[in-house]
């Protein structure tokens, strides 16, 4: 896919965001001959593939899907990646954008060989925003084990300390460069595809269900990492509270989502992803029970509703339609007992558990932080398309919640967009 | 379980609900969190997301005679969490609403005490009749006279050389209004509470809420006894979170009727047993009572208004305006009727007086067709909810 193909272009093509739909789009681009700047704000690419065990369809661990997407960046020359970089202002037209771009200090320079000396001698340590703060990394650390770019991270926290100092002395290759400052490069492109992706919903916010006040109560974005094998758990599910393997685990469906008072929308994935992460515990604890508490099941599609009739059959699992809405804790075993009246027997249940899992949905990220271009929002912060208008494009979750599969196919359309927009200029 | 059902909607019973304040009803979608955050909803066949479904489908026979709808306080916590803006709170006053025109006849009444538009028709029956004895009174007080000298009873209650209420409408034409409508009013109620309590029942037994097969009339009436002390201290309405503050003032309200039912018996019988006419002196401790329970009935329902203009996530309606504004009524011109005429301002008082009658007749008489008749309904419910042993 790497030979030069006669690339018809005039100008390029800026994609904002380096998960799965970024690298798609960007891929598909520069794969049919234009140039591509990738720009991601977190040390790494992949986004929040990266952070999951396993997706659909087929059940892949992310190294499977983004390896690929990595090798394939790494052979072309016609994309350019700039980590830790985020889009400060965006000016012009369809066909001519002035972008600039500001990029953060990785203090870290491509000498990396992820020897991780400076990580051995780092004393500080701070919170996993990988793994949602569920363990702690050092401060000169590698953001995830399939990290792309490999190279190491110095945390902003650690500047200036001693620690720093360490770290620098402790590398043997002269990678360590603490005088990295943060500089703005400007870019002249054609289009821009934001693919910016999805925050989980902030559980705290849904207060009747006591996520942060309870430890066994955890969301299905822990989840994934606590089955990671690359997780804080090494890949064991156990619940915080006293690492002990669950014997039964709730899981909370719509949690936050389709709820006037939360995101009303449906977040499409949250159902598919709990009968996944079942799979994860049944597989794990073959004697676990799971209750899972539903509105309804939303299991879009042939192949998914498949799996979904595939996990029903399972005797360990049992279906509740019924909204979770009250929780509480034994102080004593630290279990969960989870109530919502069973819409389907007409009594209330109330069910005793080890974990429960609040199966939340996603928030577009420009909810909260609006985006510095000329875009339009809807009411929940996804970014419509004005395809008259041309020009600029959301991807995937950017645009509405989406699984692996369907971002990937609206990623490769924005593609299209994309230089459709360069050559009709 | 039954494996099929036939559902046969009453689109009418679904605009009417519609358009008693349930218009949210439509945008549930059956996710029954409503049940669980409800305080006071029990663990078997909780409400009120069974009624918000019955009600979608237009399912008036499973409503209307549903003793839960009663259980249900409106306390709002329903409404308040759910995701739809759903309001089952709202639906289920709505719902009460209806079934209190459905259980008191004529049925035509009320209907009137429900629409906004015959509001003028059933103040002009209690202002035309008052107005009617007022002249009687006034005007020919000495013809009165001679007629009662002929039965044997006194006209004037040994007269009035103050300035009294009975010179303008006489006590015994209060009394005689008064008496016959008490009257009707329990009759309606009797009538109602027949079908009621049977249709309550039979709606238990047929979804599973209770064991008991009959009613047993002296095991009920031993539950009335247990549930009173839950009403008379409003245990279930401090059970509600979101709207706790009502309480306060729905118990000023509720122990100023009693008050004022005390005192009116009090002085009936002072009157027409010891012959000692009113008006009576301040310092009579009876009169306390009456002035406490009158000042309590004013603050209960001002408070009432006040929380209902600030409460812009409960809808309230014709029927909620109407009662509280008739508590209101009662309570200013009463308490104004007795200061007007400790004052000596004879027309005044007088005129206070006759608006005082006015509305309480208003009362009285649509007692069973309107909002109030919760008093009735909701302690019957609660009733054969302990009867029935459905906690």
């Amino acid at each position: 896919m790497t030979e030069d193909k006669a690339a018809l272009a005039s100008g390029s093509i800026l994609v904002v965001g380096g998960g799965i739909s970024g690298l798609t789009t960007a891929l598909e681009a520069a794969e049919v001959g234009y140039e591509v700047f990738l720009v991601e704000k977190n040390p790494y690419l992949g986004g929040r593939v990266a952070q999951l065990n396993q997706y659909f369809p087929k059940l892949c661990p992310p190294t499977c899907g983004l390896e690929i997407n990595f090798r394939r960046i790494k052979d072309n020359p016609l994309i350019k990646v700039f980590t830790l970089a985020e889009v400060e202002k965006v000016d012009g037209t369809p066909g001519s954008y002035n972008v600039a771009i500001k990029i953060n200090p990785r203090y870290v320079n491509e000498n990396c060989t992820c020897c991780g000396e400076c990580e051995k001698v780092c004393r500080t340590e701070i919170d996993s925003e990988f793994n949602f703060g569920m363990n702690k990394v050092k401060g000169a650390y590698l953001p995830c084990e399939m990290a792309f770019p490999a190279r190491y991270v110095i945390d902003p926290q650690i500047i200036g300390t001693d620690d720093a100092k360490q770290c620098m002395q402790a590398c043997k290759y002269d990678a360590v460069d603490l005088d990295m400052a943060a500089k703005t490069i400007n870019l002249n492109v054609g289009a821009i595809v934001w693919s910016t992706g999805w925050e989980p919903y902030d559980a705290t916010k849904i207060e009747n269900l006591c996520f942060g006040k309870y430890p066994n109560i955890v969301t299905n974005m822990m989840v994934e990492r606590l089955a990671s094998p690359n997780g804080p758990t090494k890949g064991k599910i156990l619940r915080p509270s006293d690492d002990k393997e669950p014997e039964s685990i709730a899981f909370v469906q719509c949690a936050g989502s389709r709820d006037e008072n939360h995101l009303p929308y449906c977040s499409y994935i949250c159902c598919m992803a709990s009968l996944k992460q079942t799979t994860y515990i049944r597989e794990q604890y073959p004697n676990a029970k799971i209750y899972i508490f539903y509105i309804d099941v939303r299991a879009p599609g042939q192949r998914y509703e498949k799996f979904y009739k595939k996990i029903k059959e399972d005797e360990n699992v049992f279906m509740i339609k019924g909204k979770v809405a009250e929780v509480s804790e034994d102080p004593g075993t630290k279990n969960i007992t989870v109530v919502a009246e069973n819409a389907v027997t007409g009594e209330k249940v109330r069910q005793p558990v080890e974990m429960v899992v609040l199966a939340t949905g996603m928030q577009p990220t420009t909810a909260g932080l609006k985006l510095p271009a000329d875009l339009k929002y809807n009411a929940d912060g996804f970014i419509i398309n004005d395809f008259e208008k041309g020009g600029m494009f959301a991807a995937g979750c950017a645009n509405k919640p989406a699984d692996v599969v369907s971002s990937n196919q609206n990623a490769t359309g924005m593609a299209l967009k994309a230089i459709q927009t360069l050559v009709r200029r | 379980m039954t494996d099929r059902y036939l559902v046969e909607p009453d689109m009418d019973f679904v605009k009417e609900v519609v358009g008693l304040g349930g218009d949210t009803l439509k945008k549930c979608f059956q996710c029954a969190t409503c049940s669980v955050v409800c305080p006071i909803s029990p663990d078997t066949k909780p409400f009120p997301r069974k009624e918000m479904i019955a009600a979608s489908w237009g399912l008036k026979d499973k409503l209307v005679g549903n003793g839960d709808i009663w259980l249900c306080h409106n306390c709002g916590d329903c409404s308040t969490m759910c995701p739809r803006g759903a309001k089952p709170g709202d639906v289920l006053g709505a719902i009460r609403s209806y079934a209190i025109t459905e259980y008191a006849v004529p049925k035509a009444l009320g209907k009137a005490v429900n629409d906004p538009k015959k509001l003028p028709v059933l103040l002009a029956v209690p202002a035309v009749l008052f107005a009617l004895l007022a002249l009687i009174t006034v005007v020919f007080s000495g013809v009165m006279t001679s007629i009662f000298d002929v039965i044997g009873l006194e006209w004037s209650h040994g007269g009035h050389d103050v300035l009294a209420h009975a010179n303008f409408i006489s006590t015994w034409f209060v009394d005689l209004v008064f008496i016959p409508l008490t009257g009707w009013v329990v009759v309606i109620f009797a009538l109602g509470l027949k079908r009621f309590i049977r249709d309550i029942h039979d709606n238990a037994v047929l979804e599973g809420k209770t064991d008991k097969k009959e009613i047993d009339i002296k095991e009920f009436l031993q539950a009335f006894v247990r549930v009173l002390p839950t009403i008379i201290k409003h245990e279930k309405f401090s059970e509600c979170s979101e709207n706790k503050d009502r309480t306060t003032a729905h118990l000023m309200v509720l122990y100023g009727f009693i008050g004022l039912f005390i005192v009116t018996n009090i002085f009936f019988f002072v009157l027409y047993i010891f012959h000692i006419p009113g008006p009576y002196s301040q310092l009579n401790p009876v009169k306390w009572l009456a002035n406490v329970a009158g000042i309590s009935l004013i603050i209960g329902s001002i408070l009432m208004i006040k929380s209902r203009l600030a409460k812009k996530d409960q809808s309230s309606t014709y029927k909620d305006w109407f009662l509280i504004g008739l508590v209101l009524a009662l309570g200013l011109t009463g308490m104004l009727t007795e200061m007007t005429r400790l004052a000596g301002t004879a027309f005044l008082t007088y005129l206070l007086y006759y608006i005082h009658l006015v509305c309480v007749f208003c009362l009285f008489a649509y007692l069973p067709f309107s909002k109030l008749a919760h008093l009735v309904y909701r302690t019957v419910a609660m009733t054969y909810a302990e009867y029935g042993k459905r906690t």
